[in-house]
């Protein structure tokens, strides 16, 4: 009763958000329900329904072969280093970004370090191929030049945490600074102040100023990735290892082993299990991270 | 009275020692480096894009090739890919940025609203979509079988029109506007909708632009997309023509159209770089002026979000 009454009052209000609405339920609560295709033997020509139900036959798979472990590893290795590289050097861009006293240097440096945020994943991707590709990357002539030989990049997995590292830094830096430069702004000048008028130098004063004050800031964002830690980042991954098989003990993550499961082999069930799983790891995630937060700063928890 | 006397000096001091010195100074070079490191690939593939494709091929990807020509530019605007992939691109961008930005700009409005009684439990849902992942699997079905939507360009847009966290920095927007503004229209008989469009929109003017921008870049720089439901290479985007730039072994016939021969061996590196700078290019012309939007956007967004 209420519930009509209050749609009808406010109909046109609910019109607006009702092309909104649609979207999620078509575009996030219908396909949720992919996720009981890993419990069946599924078939498109017979349809969702009608395909069998097999129980954990599609887990079986996934979890005995072994991969799960390499790829669960890699996505946590993966993102761990994304968080602690890229928020690191992000934090020490901002800090010395705010040192410089020239606006117009401060403010062209700040333009082309956040420009590299703009560019896809596929233009990352041929930089990287025109950087290191071994007979004519820049990188290998100039090994080359100095007497060295070429090294062979993209044959070798164990390269690439460091180098996915190196470029996620190179693309995403530039965008956190901009957020802890955003906090180090509103610091109010009063603390360095009278922190110059008893002596310390530059440095004390962002070891025990800027830095501490800006320590929830770094706390919120590393934690919000920690939440999202079980998710790969497909675009990047994908976009610049591809299906470069000799570099996937270390690359491959949960999100381009399920995509390649339905692509390339069109095996929906072993893929959905692994989209269930990771699923499932990120609500855990995502519910540790809360956990964790409530106990650092009580007022930046989400539930 | 000696006291502030030594205080000036030291105050002084922290500007003017020696290590002050080497600490602003190291400061300088470490900006300097980390922007020069920034700024090298997109150099290299400038440069390499003009550079002769024989140049590449003796002497590698250089930062100052010695040799120069239009070679690779010449056949990309003769070939037909690079037109029908730009079309769609900006079609994409252009076409599922408005209808986004409609439908999360109301949508996020509804959340915000104080009227309606649901707004909570409408968040709530936005939000578990942010948590709990649909899936490749279902998302891929839905869309491919049940919507059928394969090979249409509709793809491409309609699965990225609200994104959760587009709309809450949308609705930390609309409740900073002071609800007096809608009491007063609604007194003064306007319907909910011409407060929305006629009131409440032109005053968001700069959060929506905002988060317009956000969705634009989106829309350009995806290939998640189209790499799932785009076969046919008519509709491929700027993103889908790279890749095939570098995966596709029949490059000539890609790029050219089927039509065209070319008795010349093609300048596969000039392509794939000249492809990369204009496909770059147009976020890197319009860069300088809408860059503060998106500072703006980012700080709101980290702030709130």
């Amino acid at each position: 009763m209420g519930f009509f009454k209050e749609i009808y009052r406010n109909r046109s209000l609910y019109t607006l958000a009702l092309p909104g609405l649609l979207f999620l339920v078509i575009f996030a609560y219908i396909p949720m329900f992919g996720h009981l295709i890993a419990f069946k033997k599924f078939n498109a020509t017979i349809g969702f329904w009608n395909s069998p139900w097999i129980g954990f036959k599609n887990f079986e798979f996934f979890f005995s072969s072994g991969q799960w472990l390499e790829v669960t590893w890699n996505t946590i290795f993966l993102n761990s280093l994304f968080i602690i590289f890229g928020l690191g050097l992000a934090v020490v861009m901002a800090i010395l970004l705010n040192e410089i006293r020239l606006a117009i240097v401060k403010r062209f440096a700040q333009s082309i370090i956040f420009m590299p945020y703009f560019i896809s994943w596929m233009v990352v991707s041929l930089m990287v191929y025109a950087l290191l590709n071994t007979t004519d990357g820049m990188i290998n002539q100039m090994l080359k030049s100095l007497g060295m030989d070429a090294v062979g990049w993209y044959n070798n997995a164990n390269f690439w945490p460091s180098i996915l590292t190196i470029v996620y830094v190179w693309k995403m830096a530039g965008y956190y600074s901009i957020i802890f430069l955003a906090s180090i702004t509103g610091i109010s000048s009063d603390y360095y102040e009278s922190a110059r008028i008893d002596g310390a130098t530059r440095f004390q004063q962002i070891r025990h100023i800027t830095l501490p004050l800006i320590r929830p800031t770094i706390i919120v964002l590393a934690l919000l990735a920690v939440g999202r830690i079980f998710y790969g980042d497909f675009a990047m991954i994908y976009g610049i290892i591809g299906d470069n098989a000799a570099l996937f003990s270390t690359t491959d993550v949960i999100d381009t082993f399920s995509y390649r499961a339905l692509r390339q082999l069109g095996d929906f069930g072993m893929s959905s299990s692994v989209a269930l799983y990771q699923s499932i790891m990120g609500v855990v995630a995502i519910i540790l991270f809360n956990w964790i937060i409530r106990k650092v700063d009580k007022d930046s928890a989400l539930f | 009275m000696e006291q502030p006397a030594l205080r000036k000096r030291r105050n002084l001091d922290v500007e003017y020692t020696w290590t002050g010195r080497l600490f602003t100074w190291s400061g300088y070079i470490l900006v300097a480096l980390f922007t020069i490191f920034c700024l090298v690939p997109f150099w290299m593939v400038l440069i390499n894009s003009f550079a002769a494709e024989k140049e590449i091929m003796t002497n590698g990807f250089q930062l100052f090739p010695a040799d120069f020509s239009l070679d690779a530019y010449k056949m990309l605007f003769k070939s037909n890919q690079i037109y029908s992939s730009y079309f769609v691109t900006i079609f994409v961008t252009i076409v599922g940025t408005v209808l986004a930005m409609l439908v999360t700009s109301m949508y996020a409005y509804v959340l915000a609203h104080r009227k309606v009684k649901y707004r909570n439990f409408l968040s709530f849902m936005t939000y578990l979509t942010m948590i709990f992942g649909a899936g490749l699997v279902g998302f891929y079905i839905t869309i491919a079988i049940y919507l059928d939507l394969k090979d249409s360009i509709w793809a491409l847009i309609l699965p990225y029109l609200l994104n959760p966290f587009f709309a809450f920095i949308l609705v930390a927007f609309y409740r900073s506007v002071p609800y007096e503004l809608n009491e007063a229209a609604t007194v003064d008989g306007a319907s909910e909708y011409k407060i929305f469009f006629k009131i409440v929109w032109p005053i968001s003017l700069p959060a929506i632009s905002t988060v317009s921008l956000f969705y634009a870049l989106t829309f350009w720089n995806d290939f998640w997309l189209s790499l799932l439901f785009i076969d046919n290479h008519k509709l491929h985007p700027l993103q889908i023509m790279l890749r095939q730039l570098i995966s596709n072994a029949n490059m000539k016939q890609y790029v050219s159209g089927a039509a065209m021969d070319y008795a010349q061996a093609i300048p596969t590196y000039g392509l794939q770089m000249a492809t990369v700078c204009l496909t770059i290019g147009p976020i890197i012309l319009l860069y300088p002026f809408v860059q503060k939007f998106f500072v703006k956007g980012i700080t709101i967004g980290a702030v709130k979000g």
